[in-house]
């Protein structure tokens, strides 16, 4: 046998063309965003259905192609090659949506080194979550695997603490995350009580008053129009310099331009009302978060079409005097008077619990149905997304969860979540640690 | 019979009379208060679930059924089908004192958590909206040996001594771990770092303090043979009173439970020999965060947990815990209650221990870990923490199952007396509403 | 013989008129109120309250040497020829007014909070003791100031318990009358009580309230302890071995032991019962001191009967509820509940002092005056600051009222005492005279 190059050659491709096809064939691993097969067809069938735009379906069958879905209803025809998931005795929901929190920012809160989200410095417009945002953080797994599929990721301190991020809760890499790069711009307000910041818990310098803040920022956004002005001026004339790079007006150009929304951290029922005044004066985009005694001024808030963003409610009533129930009562007014609201869990070690800040707002007196739509189809309109994400209708990619039950309910439990079409791993810090030492159980 | 007779008669007739009336006139003495609650979804823990009435006199349950009547005069309150539940208790909590931690120095057994009760705590109230009726309010988590507690009965509005609930176990607070290292803190200028600085110094300093006690209680006893000889020497004197060394000799008798806050294995592993070596006994270890881990050592120790659910990732000891950790020990046979630990997670201790249902756990079960195991740890099982005839009426009224994320507490009682009632304060909004609308 | 004794007698003369000229110069250098020499006064028809209850119409008051002479109806008292008169017509007199707990002339502040965080660490390099001052008598540090005195004057204040006001085992305090600005001659008991308050070390051990509690029983029990070794050893020392000695519990025997009395410092309810306990646990002659809720545990100050040295500082300490409910609910308690303070232990028969601890002189009079709108009579109010003090600090035979033989303490005022407008226009003190009187009067 003469051995032919044409011959070796031969053997040399088929053993590779093999080889690919062995790969292609080899299912890739579950957490792998970057599905080969974008037609891959998914049907969960025989499943109570909650769209929550839209009628519930009682038992009904949603399509996925590839990472979009397809088709909701209650009779599908599923085309040939259908994977099939059984639906039985558990409801779809569109996966929750978190609209403040410190997801892969935080670690552990007491360990400084593992803490991400503050800057130091009052006057932070550069700097960006994403930036430090660790996906093997012990915290997204947890959060995922309650049925939270994507979360804004907000740094904190100072006046203008940096640009938020809002990312899909799976993804390999940071990158692979982003939903929205460069969400909106925090700007923190001061709290209720305002007054003396104590220095170990003892009398120091004033806080700054909200109107002194609001005063700063108009100061700086003036700064960043005329510095952009100055830009233009100069690249149309070269007799003209440019000038000196202003980081500060760089990075709050696209707010004054109205591209980029500022979330304000605004709480005392007077700031919010100044705050609205300053937003409506600088014609720019904005979200209001905390908001405790937005419930005061619900009217102005609702004129004025600015979203809200409710803090967490595993808090005390900023002022004893206004009831003790009146942070939970809060939504509830704000939406009766036709805010946009959102729940957020304001954490990264308690985010998944972001369903339930919006079964306590039910619990005193919120309607059910807009609570579940405060952490799903109201965040994905406040944020611009509810193109893709929010609710279960075709066309809107394929995030979906399978509860056994009520999804902002204690006990629910959550068998499936599905992420842009991709069945996630559920498994996380405590289901591992808890199958380590259940081994050592003696039989 | 004579005139005189008569007149006696007469007059005495008339003292008897004035008697009776002024008897009648004078209530009798309550020990508690008086209610009937009707149409209620009773959740008893102990005796099932059933839909019904439930009478109370004198803060007793006295009667549990279908159509109950009350004498008249009785408040009655109309449940419409809404939850009761045994009153919350809350087994690991800092507040209606003045005060948390003795820090300054190591061990501090002397100090005692009921010469500080502070009843005007709105703490206190803020339990209350929670459902929360009694609570084992304890010395902070500074100190390898930190304190006596106290266990109080959220009566606002009472004087202190009236909080007090004399059946609990008396207790004393033990630490380990990160707090009582103090590896959190910042090393000031000019001082030196307090003993212990490590987990083992931590139980060294414990040893020590225990051996002095050991041998405080040899000291006095040698002194009462020698004061009760026949010929008791001219010089002798009784030893000194030591408060810090009578409450660790009290402990090493048996008068007090140890309740050690703990978080990783080692620390509970190695407690329990202390407990050993010097045979005292510990009512629960407080977070035990790693307890699922040495689910074995636990049950052969009979020592129980009091702690949170998933407030995790807080401090590094912390870090390995998990959501799983109270219902996995509650299957494996631990007696583990939850506990808020916070004056704000308090008003939702009935949220945390629903979460349980998740981790495992029936309704039922979870409700348990609020209520009658909590009262075990405490030792007030007898009295309290399920709705049976014969124990006190400490109740919470739901407007959902208890375990539910939709639920609300409506109205709290605690003996028989409403401290609580979210209907009452609504009305007193409405009607200072309707005040300010009228001006 | 003549002629020498003639010349002596004119040199003797001469240096007697010299020393007299030298003596009446040096005694003018002296501050007028410190003459040696304390002429006799003749008060005439004024309006004499010379006790709670107690009113002559138009009556004469004679002072001779620091003590009342006389006092009664104008007609029945006869005026001394050396009497210097004073025409009272129009005035009222009162005993003078005795606030049994001030800090009146400490040289040192309470301690304040660190302001600056420089100062916080550095207060952290204090020694690590605690600081404690049991056997600290009050009087060795105080710096009188006249200014001061005639301030107090104005307010009808004549005499004053001047206490210590740092740490826990404060210090043992001492009675002064206002005469003048030498310390000495003001002292009329020295000292007069060891003085506790339920406060807290920084730093080092008590650092917490139950920890402060825990110190001072154990501080007592060690007494007890101290004081029953050193008998022992006092008697019979042979065989024994000597007790270490301890000044800080030295100072403590007397009030242990021999029951000299002990205030404490009540700075809300719970103070009170903790106060009572102690004092019940080591058998004290306790009292109680500020006491602004009272009002709370009336029928726990009821049952135990202990004398009672009521403030009039109406401020809700920080720990009551009125002082957590907001803004509005404070300011409502500060200016309805505490000030009805003095009136409630008045409707339930408990005697009581009343004092200006925590206050300044212009505002205890508003604030006595604020006590009695709020229902304390005004006949409760004078026997509060006199009569009930005076018998509280052990000198109802000196003090508290207007009678033969007391000290003559005295206000003259015009118009009637806690009454807005009235002004008290004259002082006597030891029989010192402080006028007031403003022009145009």
């Amino acid at each position: 046998m003469r051995n032919r190059p044409e011959t070796i050659l031969t053997y040399f491709l088929v053993l590779i063309l093999g080889f690919l096809g062995f790969l292609t064939l080899s299912s890739t691993s579950l957490a792998s965003p970057e599905d080969s097969s974008s037609e891959r067809l998914l049907a969960i069938t025989g499943v109570h259905i909650v769209p929550v735009t839209g009628n519930e379906i009682k038992s009904g069958t949603i399509l996925i192609k590839g990472n979009r879905i397809e088709a909701v209803g209650e009779k599908v025809s599923l085309p040939e090659g259908t994977t099939i998931i059984n639906g039985q005795g558990l409801t779809a929901y569109p996966g929750l949506i978190d609209s403040y929190s410190s997801l892969g920012l935080v670690e552990i809160s007491g360990v400084a080194a593992t803490v991400d989200n503050r800057e130091t410095g009052r006057i932070n417009p550069q700097v960006k979550a994403i930036e430090a945002l660790r996906y093997d953080s012990m915290h997204i797994p947890i959060a995922r695997a309650n049925g939270i599929v994507a979360a804004v990721v907000a740094p904190t301190g100072g006046l203008i603490s940096g640009q938020a991020t809002l990312v899909k809760l799976n993804g390999w890499t940071n990158r692979e995350m982003v939903i929205k790069e460069s969400l909106a711009l925090v700007v923190e307000l001061p709290g209720i009580r305002g007054g003396r910041r104590s220095f170990m818990g003892m009398g120091g310098q004033a806080a700054v008053s909200t109107e002194k803040a609001l005063a700063e920022l108009k100061e700086l956004f003036h700064r960043a129009r005329m510095y952009e002005k100055r830009k233009d001026y100069a690249s149309q004339n070269l007799l003209i310099s440019p000038p000196d790079l202003d980081e500060t007006s760089l990075f709050l150009l696209p707010v004054v331009k109205g591209e980029l929304p500022v979330i304000f951290s605004v709480h005392a029922d007077k700031d919010i009302l100044q705050t609205i005044k300053f937003v409506q004066e600088e014609k720019i985009k904005a979200i209001f978060y905390g908001v405790e005694q937005g419930y005061k001024v619900a009217g102005e808030i609702k004129k004025a079409g600015i979203p809200c963003i409710i803090g967490s409610l595993y808090d005390l009533p900023p002022l004893w005097e206004e009831g003790y129930d009146s942070l939970f009562l809060n939504p509830v007014i704000l939406n009766q008077a036709g805010v946009k609201i959102a729940f957020s869990s304001s954490s990264s070690s308690a985010a998944k619990d972001l369903p339930y800040h919006a079964a306590k707002a039910a619990a005193f007196g919120l309607d059910r149905k807009e609570a579940l739509k405060a952490v799903t189809i109201y965040p994905a309109e406040i944020f611009g997304v509810d193109k893709d994400m929010g609710s279960l209708e075709k066309g809107k990619l394929a995030n979906i969860v399978l509860a056994a039950g009520d999804i902002l309910e204690l006990g629910t439990t959550i068998e499936k979540v599905f992420i842009e079409g991709q069945e996630t791993d559920l498994s996380n810090r405590y289901t591992e640690l808890l199958e380590k030492f259940k081994k050592r159980e003696k039989k | 019979m004579n005139v005189r007779k008569i007149n006696l008669i007469k007059i005495n007739f008339l003292i008897l009379t004035l008697l009776v009336f002024l008897g009648s006139a004078v209530p009798l003495l309550q020990a508690g208060g008086n209610l009937l609650i009707k149409n209620a979804h009773l959740l008893t823990v102990t005796k099932g679930e059933l839909k019904g009435d439930v009478l109370i006199q004198n803060g007793l349950i006295k009667q549990i059924g279908e159509n109950l009547t009350a004498p008249a005069g009785t408040r009655v309150i109309e449940a419409n089908g809404r939850y009761l539940i045994p009153g919350i208790i809350d087994t690991h909590t800092h507040i209606a004192l003045s005060g948390t931690n003795e820090g300054t120095e190591a061990i501090t057994p002397e100090v005692n958590m009921a010469d500080v009760i502070n009843p005007d705590d709105t703490s206190i109230f803020t339990a209350l909206t929670g459902g929360v009726t009694m609570v084992h309010t304890m010395h902070g988590s500074a100190n390898p040996i930190g304190g006596v507690n106290v266990v109080l009965k959220l009566k606002w509005g009472k004087p202190s001594e009236e909080l007090i609930v004399k059946e609990a176990y008396p207790t004393l607070k033990f630490a380990l771990g990160e707090n009582v290292k103090q590896s959190n803190r910042i090393l000031l200028p000019g001082r030196p770092q307090r003993y212990p600085a490590t987990r083992m110094g931590a139980n060294a300093i414990i040893r020590r303090e225990l051996l002095r006690a050991k041998e405080y209680l040899a000291e006095w006893e040698r002194y009462e043979k020698l004061s009760r000889a026949k010929n008791p020497p001219a010089n002798l004197l009784p030893p000194r009173k030591d408060l810090r060394l009578e409450v660790l000799a009290d402990l090493l008798r048996g008068k007090l439970l140890a309740r050690c806050h703990a978080y990783v294995a080692t620390e509970m592993i190695e407690f329990l020999n202390l407990a050993k070596e010097f045979n005292f006994k510990i009512g629960a270890f407080e977070h035990a965060w790693e307890a699922y881990k040495i689910t074995d050592e636990l049950l052969a120790a009979g020592v129980g947990i009091s702690v949170f659910i998933d407030s995790w990732a807080y401090k590094m000891e912390a870090a390995e815990g998990i959501a799983y950790n109270a219902a996995y020990c509650t299957k494996r046979g631990l007696l583990v209650s939850i506990n808020s630990d916070s004056g704000e997670r308090i008003r939702r201790l009935f949220n945390e221990a629903g979460k349980a249902v998740k981790y495992g756990l029936t309704p039922d079960e979870a409700l348990k870990l609020i209520t009658i195991n909590a009262a075990k740890q405490l030792g007030v099982d007898k009295y309290v923490g399920s709705i049976e005839v014969g124990k006190q009426a400490d109740l919470a009224l739901f407007t959902e199952h208890p375990m539910s994320a939709y639920t609300r507490c409506d109205m709290t009682i605690i003996e028989g007396e409403v401290y609580f009632d979210r209907d009452e304060i609504i009305k007193e909004r409405e009607a200072a509403a309707a005040k300010k609308g009228g001006n | 013989m003549r002629a020498v004794s003639k010349k002596l007698k004119f040199k003797l003369g001469r240096l007697a008129l010299a020393l007299a000229l030298t003596a009446i110069f040096v005694a003018s250098l002296t501050p007028r109120a410190q003459a040696e020499v304390k002429p006799a006064y003749a008060l005439l028809n004024c309006r004499i309250v010379a006790a709670p209850g107690q009113t002559i119409e138009k009556g004469k008051i004679i002072v001779r040497d620091g003590l009342i002479e006389a006092v009664g109806p104008a007609e029945k008292i006869p005026v001394p020829p050396d009497a210097e008169v004073i025409e009272a017509s129009g005035l009222t007199a009162y005993p003078g007014l005795i606030s049994a707990h001030t800090n009146l002339f400490l040289d040192v502040k309470e301690q304040d909070q660190p302001q600056n965080p420089e100062d916080y660490f550095s207060s952290f390099l204090q020694p690590s003791e605690p600081q404690e001052y049991p056997d600290l008598l009050v009087l060795k540090g105080l710096k009188p100031k006249l200014t001061t005195v005639q301030a107090y004057h104005r307010a009808g204040i004549t005499t004053v318990v001047v206490a210590p006001n740092r740490g826990i085992f404060q210090g043992q305090s001492v009675v002064l009358n206002l005469n003048g600005e030498n310390l000495n001659p003001m002292v009329i008991k020295q000292p007069w009580a060891l003085h506790l308050n339920f406060t807290t070390e920084r730093g080092v051990y008590p650092s917490s309230l139950m920890g402060t509690v825990a110190f001072i029983r154990q501080k007592f029990y060690d007494t007890q302890h101290y004081a029953q070794h050193w008998k022992k050893y006092l008697a019979s020392p042979a065989g024994l071995k000597r007790p270490e000695y301890d000044p800080f519990l030295e100072a403590l025997v007397p009030f242990v032991v021999d029951k000299k009395p002990v205030v404490f410092q009540c700075n809300n309810q719970e103070d009170i019962k903790r106060a009572l306990k102690i004092i019940k646990e080591f058998q004290l002659n306790g009292i109680l001191t500020g006491a602004n809720e009272a009002w709370r545990v009336i029928e726990v100050i009821k049952q135990a009967r202990l004398p009672l040295l009521v403030s009039l500082d109406f401020r809700a300490p920080a720990t009551s509820l009125f002082a957590q409910q907001g803004e509005a609910a404070r300011k409502k308690a500060e200016s309805e509940l505490y000030p009805a303070n003095a009136a409630a232990l008045q409707k339930e028969n408990i005697s009581f002092a009343l004092t200006s601890f925590g206050l300044t002189d212009s505002s205890f009079l508003k604030n006595v005056q604020l006590a009695i709108k709020s229902g304390l009579s005004p006949e409760t109010a004078l026997r509060a600051l006199t009569v009930e003090p005076a018998r509280i600090l052990g000198l109802e035979k000196q003090l508290g009222t207007i009678e033969k033989g007391k000290i003559a303490n005295l206000i003259l005022t015009r118009g009637p005492l806690f009454e807005d407008k009235t002004k008290v226009v004259k002082v006597l003190v030891d029989g010192i005279l402080f006028n007031y009187e403003e022009k145009g009067q």
